[in-house]
């Protein structure tokens, strides 16, 4: 489903973000990415959406070549990619149920399917009963929620997650890993970056960890730290 | 490449609403802009048209002795009549030269009062059919029993030619640079505009929205405000020209030169619809390019 070849990332002022990096991941495999700050983690997330190019080497997402794909076709790809982030990235004009609709609406989805498949995800993610609220009148966990619900509303075949819960507290935490566990269990690819060893301790998938833009372990039904 | 209307008209007006006050900007400054630009062309126009007049008017006048017999004035009339080269020609006899006289120094008394209208002298007003033969027909009345002197309308207009010809250009070129600072103000402001969504058009880009898909709205919003704002300008130079039209025509004024300057509603209406395209296509293409920096991949 996601493969890279010796990719390697610079950033300007010769920071590396990422250094000769491999990484196979399956169909329908949960997969963590831990390491420190400033490891390379978002970069690689940034990458397999296209949003940055690497140096050189080579990405395949859902078996293309996207270092072969013209720029107008990166939304299609995007389309197979859903994307969840610390910072929710909701419109804040738009309520729980429009932020979702929205998601559908900008890939051109007619009205009938729109008004099936938002109240299936809100249902799915919890929020049925907030279906009318903005962001701004929601908990942080309910908005990741909402976010969650945006990025799996379209049912991509991939679900980015950039550190998801990093602004939740533990107990937050928890539900949202249940509804990425759920989301992964009907078939879509997970791969999310963390923090939290908490999460991976109790998960126990694949982890893959980073230093300075190398991996240093790539270890099935891993934890958190290296020597646990 | 499937645009759903209702999604795109349903997105432009609620972005205009939650925009207003941007969206307002935006609009009074493609009308203010325009508006000068507008009043600019019409000015030039007005000031063509009189150019034209007085071009199409140069004329000479012989002017008579004051004390000229009446043999010698019927020998120039019948020589005026017979040149091929004379458009037509009118006599000024005394009463009507002392009249114009009394009128060009009505406000000076002193002048006024100094001649008498025995002392005024008759002339012949004569229009050339081509400007070119004034001189080549005044040439022949010079020397003239009873001829005075023979005067040429044309020095005058060619100094009010040259004169506004340089108005031209400069009308032109203020003209030129209004319209450059209308677009560069009309597209900073929709930059703006945009800068202020710019997380919407992140997260559209995020789930997969095409570069057109989001433009769309954009456009349709600045065209919006770019024919808004044109028709409030194309509505303010229309009401201005009036009241510049009656102000004109209303004071009892003597002076041919404003007469002249006339600008017609035919005038009005094609800069109107210059106005209209510019305000169009300054906010359509000035909204797709401020956009444009926000979807690259």
């Amino acid at each position: 489903m996601i493969r890279l070849r010796d990719v390697n990332k610079t950033y300007k002022g010769n920071v590396v973000a990422l250094r000769d990096v491999s990484i196979d991941i399956a169909k329908q495999e949960f997969v963590f990415v831990v390491g420190p700050t400033g490891s390379g983690k978002s970069t690689m997330i940034r990458l397999l959406i296209k949003e940055e190019k690497p140096d050189s080497g080579r990405i395949w997402v859902a078996g293309k070549d996207i270092g072969q794909l013209s720029s107008w076709k990166v939304p299609l790809l995007r389309r197979n990619i859903g994307c969840v982030f610390q910072d929710f990235k909701l419109l804040p004009s738009k309520t729980a149920y429009e932020n979702v609709a929205f998601a559908l609406e900008v890939i051109g989805r007619p009205p009938h399917v729109i008004k099936q498949q938002v109240p299936q995800v809100l249902d799915l993610v919890g929020l049925t009963k907030k279906r009318d609220h903005f962001p701004n009148e929601m908990s942080g966990g309910e908005q990741q929620r909402v976010s969650i619900a945006r990025a799996f509303v379209n049912r991509p075949l991939i679900l980015l997650a950039d550190e998801p819960t990093g602004n939740l507290d533990p107990s937050t935490s928890v539900g949202i890993m249940r509804l990425l566990d759920r989301i992964n269990r009907t078939g879509t690819t997970v791969v999310m970056s963390t923090h939290d060893s908490s999460i991976v301790d109790t998960m126990r998938r694949r982890v893959i960890e980073l230093d300075r833009g190398v991996i240093v372990r790539d270890q099935a039904r891993g934890v958190y730290g290296v020597n646990a | 490449m499937a645009v759903n209307l209702e999604y795109v008209v349903r997105e432009t007006v609620s972005n205009l609403k939650r925009n207003l006050s941007m969206a307002s900007a935006a609009l009074l400054t493609v009308a203010v802009s325009l508006t000068l630009v507008g009043g600019a062309l019409l000015v030039k126009k007005g000031v063509d048209r009189a150019t034209v007049q007085w071009k199409g008017n140069v004329e000479l006048s012989i002017f008579m002795n004051a004390a000229a017999s009446q043999p010698e004035s019927e020998a120039i009339d019948r020589q005026l009549k017979s040149m091929p080269e004379v458009k037509n020609y009118r006599y000024v006899s005394k009463p009507e030269a002392f009249e114009e006289f009394k009128q060009i120094f009505a406000n000076e008394p002193d002048v006024r009062e100094s001649l008498t209208v025995e002392q005024i002298p008759p002339s012949y007003r004569v229009v050339p059919r081509e400007a070119e033969q004034t001189k080549i027909v005044g040439q022949r009345f010079e020397d003239t029993a009873g001829v005075f002197r023979v005067s040429y309308a044309k020095e005058e207009v060619d100094a009010l030619v040259s004169v506004t010809n340089f108005l031209q250009i400069m009308l032109w070129g203020i003209a030129a640079v209004l319209l450059t600072a209308a677009s560069l103000l009309i597209l900073n402001t929709i930059r703006m505009a945009i800068f202020a969504r710019r997380r919407e058009v992140a997260v559209m880009k995020l789930v997969g929205a095409t570069n057109w898909f989001i433009r769309i709205p954009f456009m349709l919003e600045g065209l919006l405000q770019g024919l808004a704002g044109a028709t409030l300008a194309f509505g303010v130079v229309w009401i201005g020209r009036d009241l510049v039209q009656a102000r004109i025509s209303g004071a009892r004024n003597d002076i041919q030169l404003f007469k002249q300057f006339l600008v017609t509603s035919a005038d009005v209406t094609s800069t109107g619809i210059l106005l209209l395209v510019v305000g169009v296509v300054v906010g359509t293409v000035g909204s797709a390019l401020a956009v444009s920096r926000f979807l690259d991949v």
